[in-house]
């Protein structure tokens, strides 16, 4: 580059810098009328949560008064907290959260390698086993759970943890998903690490994986949804409150004739607050990649 | 109620498993009836095995499929048909104490029995029935005469007589709720609608032959949802998207409400004594109305029925049981707990809808296709009320329901019944 | 580099090839797990419904004996008029929800990418519809949506002066599967966002650096360095959004069950309806051996259409 380039370069980032300000501007007035747009609905919840009287948020229900309490209270969260026996939150909660942490660890490390193999192996078929695994996400969940009811009360695991979490580790979704992370990454990171003679395991475990944060994160967050969600089968597969997960428990209040709102409200609160706390830990993991400085170095 | 880990304690208990659904308060009091029993018969374990309503049916073919059927389940009585004719419920006349049986009221005894040989495979305290309820303030402004008992119910001419009145009055935004919001495939549909069928002299099903064709298409049946379609056309029905809270909501705006008794609770908190209970109207000869609740059966897999019919004769005399009952304004199914229930005893509000469990009271078709004739019956019903030829759906959903029964080779021995 | 010029050819050929057998060895042990799981508890379970797919089923066992019909329920199911209006219905989702919720994911996460004040704060808030179970999202919506007097409408008269009347949302055939794209949108779109937002982080800052020192201005960025540096995100996205789109059911099942008149039947809804409540397993094993291909078809095209152009 000549010399010419650099004042050009400054007075360029100095009048972007003034663009950027009002560009700025923008972004930020845009995410806010975003934000409450999206937020606003979520706002009814928690005012029908605070709401002690079942029948008063059916009746304030389909107008603005869904939107307003004029004597909050924190009842139905007590309740909800004292309740005993057969439907104790805590022993729900502490299943759901055993059934969570193992499906998203081991399915962070199964569906990881598979994407990582499929990026970048050198295994015949790479395409063709791809392709097929998009093909099983198109499976609808509905049309297996039958066939696998049987396939795992002959195998005697009814009534299990493992039942809850073995059939959901591996998924198309989440291969598919490392898979587009790690084919982004350049190439150049790849051969680097060949020829000093890292093993392709070891390429994956030490180079590309703490590469992938952001892509760990992702699939932290979405397969936690996902198991935290789990209800139809969590009932299928299981008969007591032993290894039950609390979204089956949530659901006593959505109850045949009519639905308790008051107590369905704080608990569908309460039910989102853990998955909540863990996006929010893991969102750290969106930092800005390395990539450039690691296949520099 | 013992937990899984505890088995080994319990080994030379007998195991008797209950399947279940209910809100937490009915779960809380299985487990409290449940401890009680095993108290009164400390050599029998209970194990309660509880499923939500909406996942209820999808439960129960895990458990068959499982081979996991439980002793004694809670079961929706239109589907008992079904469940006997494939083999998986037993009579329980003779497992059941004999003053639980005679307590029955003859709509309980209805909706527990299986046509083919006559026989009870299942018991409730419970049953269900729905009235039509009236806006007070509005029934006075325009003169309505308001029914006193299931004899003097309104005819149909006066029923769209006063709809007609009230759509013009001032405040009436709907002269009636029919619940269109609980959706258009719930049982709701053929539950509410079905006896406005049977009132004006047709049915789902022709009860003798087994053949729909030539019953829901016929004209009785043709005549009845057209009828109901005019009512939505002429903007006389709350809309289904309107919620279910129109008979109560701010400002009243529904004036009738054609729902479950259930609903008296729900209007009662908001309305007090504003409203009027009345029995459903008569839309022909005879008056109709719909039963069947959740009930009691015990499984031909239960390797213990005697303990089993022991366990159910136990919860239906609990004290506890029937105190939740009568609080969650449980309609009565038994004589002995009707007595009990201030709400519909005579003189009680709610007694109209107690007295048409014996005078009106028509089960759903007891027939094991009955998944399938509900199924046709309510996109017949989507279809018409939203502007379709009532004739041509009806006959879209008869010959539906008969190609089912014809795929089952007739539902054996029920094709040879005349 | 000078280390590998000493060694002999041919031993730089024996040990590349065994090293080769090695990684083979450990690429198939790395696969395996994923490979074995979704083999037990995906593809075994979807080849047994090819089979009940071919047979009379119910749902629960019943007295009459289970017959093989060949491919009757298949030809059944392309009879039922209802069965096509549910394909029709699903494509008419597909094409409405591509747009709005990759749209709004992908504006979302550019914003969320910048460096704003309570950047943190917002990410939580934006994702917060993703995390609501769709019961809950159903029972707000479902207010939102109340025909004649519901926010939404209340909303839309007061800008309108009046002018525009109350819309049944999910009462008419007309809106209600738009309604259901809205709310679905809203929904899920969080899904794709944090796709996006991860993808966004890989792309290296050098090149947006790069870029600039050439002297692109920000939407040459854009356009030159974002959009390239997503492109395998996009294709994610996109397919993994239309086969979404192509099961959509739960939101149905709950607020319209397919109604009103068929407008929000989909092949999902129609599918368990046979299956769990009309109890015909093997009538709604055929109808998803027949979603599957379907679905098949239209992502490897997809695919192979995305590659070409990238090309």
């Amino acid at each position: 580059m000549s010399e010419l380039a650099i004042p050009t370069l400054e007075a360029q980032v100095k009048s972007e810098r003034s663009a950027i300000g009002s560009l700025r501007m923008v972004q930020t007035a845009s995410i806010l009328v975003i934000a409450l747009v999206i937020v606003s609905p979520l706002f009814m919840l928690l005012i029908a949560s605070l709401k002690d009287d079942r029948f008063q948020i059916l009746a304030d229900m389909g107008s603005f008064r869904a939107f307003w309490v004029s004597n909050p209270t924190l009842s139905n969260f007590a309740e909800i907290g004292n309740l005993s026996g057969e439907l104790a939150f805590g022993r729900y909660l502490v299943n759901s959260l055993i059934i969570l942490a193992s499906t998203v660890g081991a399915g962070l490390i199964v569906n990881s390698m598979a994407g990582f193999v499929l990026a970048w192996g050198s295994l015949r078929g790479r395409a063709l086993i791809l392709s097929l695994v998009i093909a099983l996400y198109v499976i609808p969940q509905e049309s297996i759970i039958m066939p696998l009811v049987i396939m795992v009360s002959r195998a005697g695991m009814t009534d299990t943890f493992a039942v809850q979490i073995v059939p959901w580790i591996a998924s198309p979704l989440y291969i598919f998903l490392f898979y587009q992370f790690f084919a982004q990454l350049p190439k150049e990171l790849f051969e680097a690490a060949q020829i000093d003679g890292a093993s392709v395991f070891r390429i994956y475990r030490s180079i590309f994986l703490p590469l992938s944060l952001p892509a760990l994160a992702t699939v932290s967050i979405l397969m936690g949804i996902e198991s935290w969600n789990q209800y139809l089968w969590p009932i299928l597969v299981t008969q007591t409150d032993y290894a039950r997960p609390i979204a089956v428990a949530i659901a006593t209040f959505f109850g045949q004739d009519s639905i308790y709102w008051d107590r369905a409200m704080a608990a569908s609160v309460l039910m989102m607050i853990p998955i909540l706390a863990l996006y929010l830990a893991f969102q750290r993991w969106f930092v800005s990649s390395f990539v450039g400085s690691a296949v520099k170095g | 109620m013992a937990s899984a880990a505890l088995g080994g304690v319990a080994e030379a208990k007998t195991v008797i498993h209950v399947m279940h659904q209910g809100d937490p308060g009915w779960v809380a009091t299985y487990g409290e009836i449940a401890k009680r029993f095993e108290a009164a018969n400390p050599d029998v374990d209970v194990e309660l095995i509880y499923a939500p309503h909406d996942a209820y049916n999808e439960k129960f073919s895990a458990a068959v499929m499982s081979k996991q059927l439980p002793d004694v389940m809670e079961l929706d009585a239109p589907f008992l048909a079904n469940y006997v004719w494939s083999g998986y419920l037993q009579p329980i006349k003779l497992l059941v104490d004999k003053d639980v049986i005679d307590d029955m009221t003859e709509s309980n005894i209805a909706q527990g029995t299986y046509p083919i040989d006559k026989d009870l495979y299942a018991v409730g305290l419970t049953d269900s029935s729905v009235v039509l309820y009236g806006n007070k303030k509005y029934l006075e402004a325009i003169g309505a005469r308001i029914p006193k008992s299931v004899d003097d119910a309104w005819t149909r001419e006066e029923f769209e007589g006063y709809l007609e009145k009230l759509s013009t009055l001032e405040g009436v935004k709907w002269p009636i709720d029919t619940f269109r919001g609980y959706g258009i495939k719930t049982e709701w549909i053929t539950y509410a609608y079905g006896p406005i069928l049977q009132s004006a002299g047709c049915d789902l099903i022709d009860r003798k032959t087994w053949k729909s064709v030539g019953t829901l298409d016929g004209d009785p049946c043709v005549e009845a949802l057209t009828m109901m379609q005019k009512w939505v056309t002429n903007g006389w029905v709350v809309p289904q998207s309107s919620g279910t809270n129109q008979f109560f909501a701010e400002g009243h705006p529904a004036a009738l409400a054609l729902g479950g008794h259930w609903f008296y609770a729900e209007a009662a908190a908001s309305m007090k004594d504003d409203i009027v209970v009345m029995p459903l109207p008569k839309f022909g000869p005879k008056g109709a109305s719909p039963n069947g609740t959740w009930i009691w059966g015990i499984t031909t897999a239960s390797e213990h029925p005697d303990i089993a019919g022991k366990f159910i004769s136990f919860m239906l005399k609990d004290k506890l049981y029937r105190d939740y009952a009568r609080e969650d304004s449980g309609y009565p199914g038994l004589k002995s707990f009707a007595a009990d229930s201030p709400l519909y005893a005579a003189g009680g509000p709610m007694a109209v809808a107690f007295e048409q469990a014996s005078k009106t009271a028509i089960a759903r078709p007891p027939h094991p296709a009955y998944p399938a004739i509900t199924s046709a019956f309510m996109g017949a019903v989507d279809e018409i009320f939203n502007g379709g030829d009532a004739k041509a759906a009806l006959s879209k959903a008869a010959e539906k329901i008969d190609e089912d029964i014809e795929e089952n080779d007739g539902y054996p021995p029920f094709d040879e019944q005349q | 580099m000078t280390l590998q010029q000493t060694v002999r050819p041919a031993v730089i050929a024996r040990s590349a090839s065994r090293r080769d057998n090695g990684r083979l060895i450990q690429e198939i042990g790395m696969l395996a797990p994923a490979v074995i799981l979704l083999t037990i508890f995906l593809a075994v379970p979807f080849l047994l419904s090819f089979w009940t797919a071919m047979t009379n089923q119910p749902l629960v066992p019943r007295p009459t004996p289970i017959r093989f019909v060949g491919f009757n329920n298949f030809l059944r199911i392309f009879r039922d008029e209802l069965f096509w209006t549910s394909l029709w219905n699903v494509s008419r989702f597909t094409f409405w929800i591509l747009p709005v919720q990759c749209g709004l994911a992908f504006a979302t996460a550019l914003l969320l990418h910048q460096k704003l004040p309570f950047r943190n704060l917002f990410r939580g808030l934006f994702f917060l519809p993703a995390i609501t179970s769709m019961v809950v999202v159903c029972v707000i919506w479902g207010t939102l949506f109340q025909y004649p007097s519901g926010p939404f409408n209340q909303i839309i008269g007061f800008l309108s002066g009046g002018r525009i009347q109350p819309i049944d949302w999910l009462g008419d055939p007309n809106w209600a599967m738009f309604s259901i794209v809205l709310l679905s949108a809203w929904q899920a779109y969080g899904f794709q966002m944090i796709v996006y937002l991860a993808g966004l982080q890989g792309i290296p800052d050098e090149l947006y650096d790069a870029a600039r020192i050439d002297g692109a201005n920000a939407f040459q960025r854009f356009w030159h360095v974002t959009m390239p540096g997503l492109r395998p995100t996009h294709v994610f996205v996109l397919v993994i959004t239309t086969i979404q789109a192509f099961k959509l059911y739960t939101q149905v099942a709950i607020l319209t069950q397919g109604g009103p008149k068929s407008s929000t039947e989909t092949v999902v809804h129609y599918m368990v309806r046979s299956g769990f409540e009309e109890q015909k397993l093997g009538y709604a094993s055929a109808v998803s051996v027949i979603l599957f291909l379907i679905v098949l078809v239209i992502a490897l095209l997809q695919r192979q259409l995305l590659r070409r152009f990238d090309v």
